[in-house]
């Protein structure tokens, strides 16, 4: 078997080196056609989102022509590998409907959530509504150990735009041997390995999570409404845990593109440039690993938070300080020291891509079965504005998406953007989106 | 909305004449109506209050490890990542009652439970918990097993379990047990149930109707326990406290005054004041808090930890241990350091401070430090600069942490084109780039607040290091507060220490703290009688605590949410 290449050369990739490793899936896994496993199963589609902070600047990112011959301006140049993946979208706004614009908050929230949130600003805030990985999550994390992962780059757990509405987040893994332990020691099982042995203790888990949801009704009974809602959240996470116990008692499908990795070693965790694109470098390869693995279908990745505290070593201003301070240089055009956090964010979007078009699945890749949102909370954050956001959805979601586009919302509320993906991806949704962010109009020309 | 509004809440009223109150005519109208009966009557003389929904507030990272050290005694491991917490009105205590749990939050919950339990129920430690034996290693045991969670259900709920409640633990022990043939397998699997419910990981308050105030509720004589010992020594009741309640004790003035007394007398009592100021003061911001190391080389997390070890020992030191007066927290010029802040003021630290020790430390007359405004506990707790120092970020954190007034956020289009020179992007000073600021009509409502304060501290860099100049520049600390001109930080805290507002926002504080909720308009009054009781019981800390868990206003509840109290305050220039 050519297990034993595939392992050692995903260690060389987790212990040190850069280039991510292609991983063919095994043609006797597949029907013939290359779109199902030979069990009959589709590939499954996997959806993701990655934010970076502090937005773009217009002339410099957006294409100028629509389209499938759409050209990539200096800040987009990176993803020139997998344009034909990429759709980008422009003049896709936040549309507040007289909600303040909550400085570096509102835009992504409202482009996640579909709602214009209330309350928040650049250390975070709370959401109106679920964010779409939560909703994407519930319809497709199904039958994954877990029902989704969320990762940030610059070593703050608290880093998330993954909310299931309210102020609490769903909290990132910050440190790639802490996401390795949990996604591959206890707890997993090899798809790809013969045998499987359910472990009895398992079973006295499940037990004990499910004797604990005897305590919802006493629990409710003196709580007031918001209060009875987060307890109906704690009971929503704990069935997602018995799910993902369910899990591990059945033998997991095989998953060829799934190797086990090897443990990465330490990095220092942190907020300048070099730890934090080492720690997406670790943290990615891993959860791409985890989608092949199908240890899960939805992912988070938070590159910084929207206030962007990166900085480069030695440097005392931070990405965010520097949007507002640093002076547009006249022959640029442009803030240069900012400028080259967002060039440098492009570029780190680009390796995402890398990583998950690298994983061969079927007749296409990871990349292919996948749609990845990415986004940032505002257009040019110097002055914090909201219209035109920088969207882009990146894969096909197994052909169901028309990619390599660009297309102009011509000033619609960003939440159609969201809207898309869910009926993309199958989710019975008509309308989504609250207040003036309320849309019924998905976009229909990337949708297959 | 206007950029100069400055959000404040109740406790303003202490403020200068500056300041307008804006009052919500329909919160009042809603909070008074339906009990004014109950308002009029005022509780051993206090003012009478109407109390807020009870509370249900996630057990925070440091509650669940005491809780289980206290439960189960030292030296357990506890495993796993806690959820983040939220800050929310000023508090972490406040957070806690909005928090919920995510997917991955119950995975470590479910993971610390069972490794607790293993370790709990492990061959060496079960003799130690258990005071019975089972009939038979392999089978279940009924009796022993309901004596076991009897006492340790009660201890981790911190009230007895109900007959449903041993019903469900023990059908999940006996279940475990037939699957496992272990009776201590079996056990296990009933603590893990235990440890996974939000029963334990959550703070669940009850009311009851207050037999001394028809129509109005007061909590539950268990959950009444939970307030006074998470408020005295952040942790769970003690089977003492548990056993007060189940008589009834807390609803005696004597006894519970009594009860009081004993926490605080209890060397525990020092975590519950390191654990209210490390809330008040912002200190979660430690964790993670990092520095440029090429432009401060003493910088490191080990640095910033010895800071926050200083800062609460300063604090314990001057307030429990000497029972001194809150304000003098302001001026003090005894801390406490060690090797690597010794490095940090350039002083020679004691004997006692080498090593892994801590020496009390008295700044000569002449140094430019005391208070706590010059220790670096404050002046590097700036998560968002971390390259430089800010006045703004400093003076923002005087005004919300010691005074209790919020600062705004700036407005959203706010155009900084005005704080740059093409020419070069840094002034001198900070003094420097700040003036363009207040000089600008729509930046300067607010910075007129924050910079005078925070640019006191600028002979302070970002790491707390003392400096004379800034570029070569010399550093003009001078500025005025509330009408009275100072030289320095020095010069400022004096003012501060003076000013009635900074044992108001205190009082206000450590009430919310208690009650785990912002403090509503029903107990406006209450908060000033207790304000001018803690000048009579001269600033001291313990006795405001004291005060407030033996007050009607700390136990009264209403049943249903009250609307969120908004009592605006706006300064008037």
């Amino acid at each position: 078997m050519a297990n034993t290449t595939r392992r050692s050369l995903l260690r060389g990739v987790l212990g040190g080196a850069t280039v991510a490793v292609g991983l063919p899936l095994l043609d006797c896994f597949l029907d013939g056609h290359g779109e199902a496993l030979a069990s009959g199963k589709p590939i499954p589609t996997r959806f993701g989102t990655w934010f970076w902070g502090c937005g773009v600047n217009e002339d410099r990112w957006f294409p100028s022509k629509l389209g499938a011959d759409y050209d990539l301006k200096e800040e987009l140049r990176p993803i020139a590998p997998y344009k034909d993946k990429v759709t980008v979208f422009s003049n896709f706004n936040c549309a507040l409907g007289g909600r303040p614009n909550l400085v570096h908050w509102s835009g992504v929230m409202a482009t996640l959530s579909g709602a214009a949130p209330i309350q928040g600003g650049v250390s975070g805030g709370s959401a109106e509504a679920p964010t779409i990985d939560c909703l994407v999550a519930d319809h497709i994390g199904r039958g994954a150990r877990f029902h989704s992962l969320e990762v940030a780059c610059t070593g703050q757990s608290s880093v998330s735009y993954s909310m299931r509405a309210g102020s609490t987040v769903n909290p990132s893994e910050v440190d790639p041997i802490s996401l390795y332990r949990r996604l591959f020691q206890t707890g997993f099982s090899d798809p790809n390995k013969g045998e499987f042995t359910p472990d009895p203790a398992i079973m006295l888990r499940q037990s004990v999570l499910s004797s604990v949801k005897d305590d919802r009704d006493d629990l409710i009974r003196g709580l007031g409404a918001a209060d009875r809602q987060r307890v109906d959240q704690y009971f929503t996470s704990l069935r997602q845990v018995e799910q993902q116990l369910a899990m591990m008692l059945e033998k997991p499908a095989p998953a060829e593109a799934c190797v086990l990795p090897m443990e990465p070693g330490k990095v220092e965790l942190g907020p300048t440039w070099e730890m934090a694109t080492r720690s997406h470098e670790l943290l990615g390869q891993l959860v791409v690993m985890a989608l092949a693995c199908n240890q899960t279908r939805v992912f988070n990745v938070a590159l910084s938070n929207a206030g962007s505290n990166l900085r480069k070593a030695g440097d005392p201003v931070s990405f965010h300080e520097l949007t507002h301070e640093e002076a547009i240089d006249p022959k640029l055009g442009y803030q240069p020291k900012a400028t080259f956090f967002i060039e440098r964010s492009m570029e780190t979007f680009a390796s995402m891509l890398k990583m998950m078009d690298a994983v061969k699945e079927g007749s296409g890749t990871l990349l292919d079965h996948s749609l990845v949102l990415a986004t940032s909370e505002s257009n040019f954050a110097k002055i914090h504005s909201v219209d035109n956001l920088p969207i882009m959805v990146a894969g096909r979601a197994g052909g169901k998406w028309k990619s390599g586009q660009h297309v102009s919302g011509k000033g619609d509320p960003s939440s159609r953007v969201g809207l898309t993906i869910q009926q993309v991806l199958g989710m019975p949704v008509t309308s989504w989106g609250d207040a003036a962010m309320q849309t019924n109009k998905p976009i229909s020309e990337v949708m297959a | 909305m206007s950029a100069r509004r400055v959000r404040i809440r109740s406790v303003q009223l202490f403020r200068s004449s500056a300041i307008v109150l804006l009052a919500t005519a329909t919160v009042a109208g809603a909070v008074f109506g339906p009990v004014a009966g109950h308002l009029a009557r005022a509780a051993g003389g206090e003012p009478a209050t109407v109390g807020g929904a009870p509370g249900f507030r996630r057990l925070n990272e440091g509650q669940y490890l005491r809780t289980i050290e206290q439960v189960f005694g030292p030296g357990l491991k506890v495993p796993g990542r806690f959820e983040p917490p939220l800050r929310e009105q000023g508090l972490m205590a406040i957070g806690d009652g909005k928090v919920v749990v995510s997917a991955s939050g119950i995975e470590q919950y479910e993971l610390r439970a069972r490794e607790i339990s293993a370790q709990v129920l492990s061959e060496s430690r079960r003799g130690q918990v258990l005071s019975c034996a089972p009939k038979s290693l392999d089978a279940f045991d009924a009796s022993c097993a309901s004596e076991f969670f009897e006492k340790y259900g009660r201890l981790l709920y911190r009230r007895p379990l109900s007959a449903r409640e041993m019903t469900s633990v023990l059908a999940v022990a006996e279940a475990a047990t037939a699957q496992s043939h272990s009776f201590y397998t079996g056990l296990e699997a009933g603590l893990s149930r235990l440890l996974a419910s939000p029963k334990f990981i959550f703070r669940v308050e009850g009311a009851e109707p207050d037999p001394q105030n028809p129509g109005a509720e007061r909590l539950d004589a268990y959950s009444l326990a939970s307030r006074i010992s998470f408020l005295l020594w952040d942790a769970p009741p003690d089977a003492e406290l548990l056993d007060a309640a189940a008589r009834g004790d807390l609803y005696d003035r004597a006894k519970l005054e009594a009860q009081v007394d004993r926490l605080i007398a209890s060397p525990r009592f020092e975590q519950g004041v390191r654990s209210f100021f490390s809330d008040m003061f912002g200190y979660e911001h430690f964790a993670g808090l990092t520095k440029d190391q090429a432009i401060y080389p003493k910088f490191t997390s080990a640095l910033a930890k010895d800071a926050q070890e200083q800062a609460l020992r300063t604090i314990v030191d001057l307030l429990v241990t000497q029972k001194g007066d809150y304000r003098d927290l302001f001026t003090t010029k005894k801390t406490f350091i060690n090797r690597s802040l010794g490095a940090l003021y350039k002083v020679a630290v004691p004997e006692a401070g080498m090593g892994d020790g801590w020496a009390p430390y008295t700044f000569a007359a002449s140094d430019p430090r005391a208070g706590v405004l010059t220790l670096p506990g404050f002046l590097m707790l700036d998560p968002t600069h971390e390259g430089r120092s800010s006045p703004t970020i400093r003076g923002k954190a005087v005004r919300e942490l010691f005074l209790c007034q919020q600062i705004p956020q700036p407005p959203a289009n706010v155009d900084f084109s005005a704080v740059q020179n093409t020419a070069d992007l840094m002034h001198k000073t900070a003094r420097e780039r700040l003036t363009i600021h207040v000089e600008d009509a729509t930046c300067a409502g607010c910075h007129k607040l924050t910079d005078p304060i925070g640019l006191s501290m600028e002979h302070y860099d970002a790491v707390g290091a003392f400096r004379a100049k800034e570029n070569g520049a010399p550093i003009d600390a001078s500025g005025v507060f509330d009408g009275k001109p100072y030289a320095d930080v020095i010069g400022l805290q004096i003012l501060l220490r003076d000013n009635p507002t900074v044992p108001a926002c205190l009082v206000q504080r450590t009430f919310e703290y208690g009650v785990g909720r912002a403090a509503t308009p029903s107990e406006q009054a209450w908060l000033e009688y207790a304000a001018e009781r803690f000048a009579g019981d001269k600033y001291q800390v313990p006795a405001l605590m004291r005060r407030i868990a033996t007050s009607a206003a700390f136990r009264s509840v209403a049943p249903e949410p009250a609307p969120a109290a908004k009592v605006r305050v706006a300064a008037a220039n």
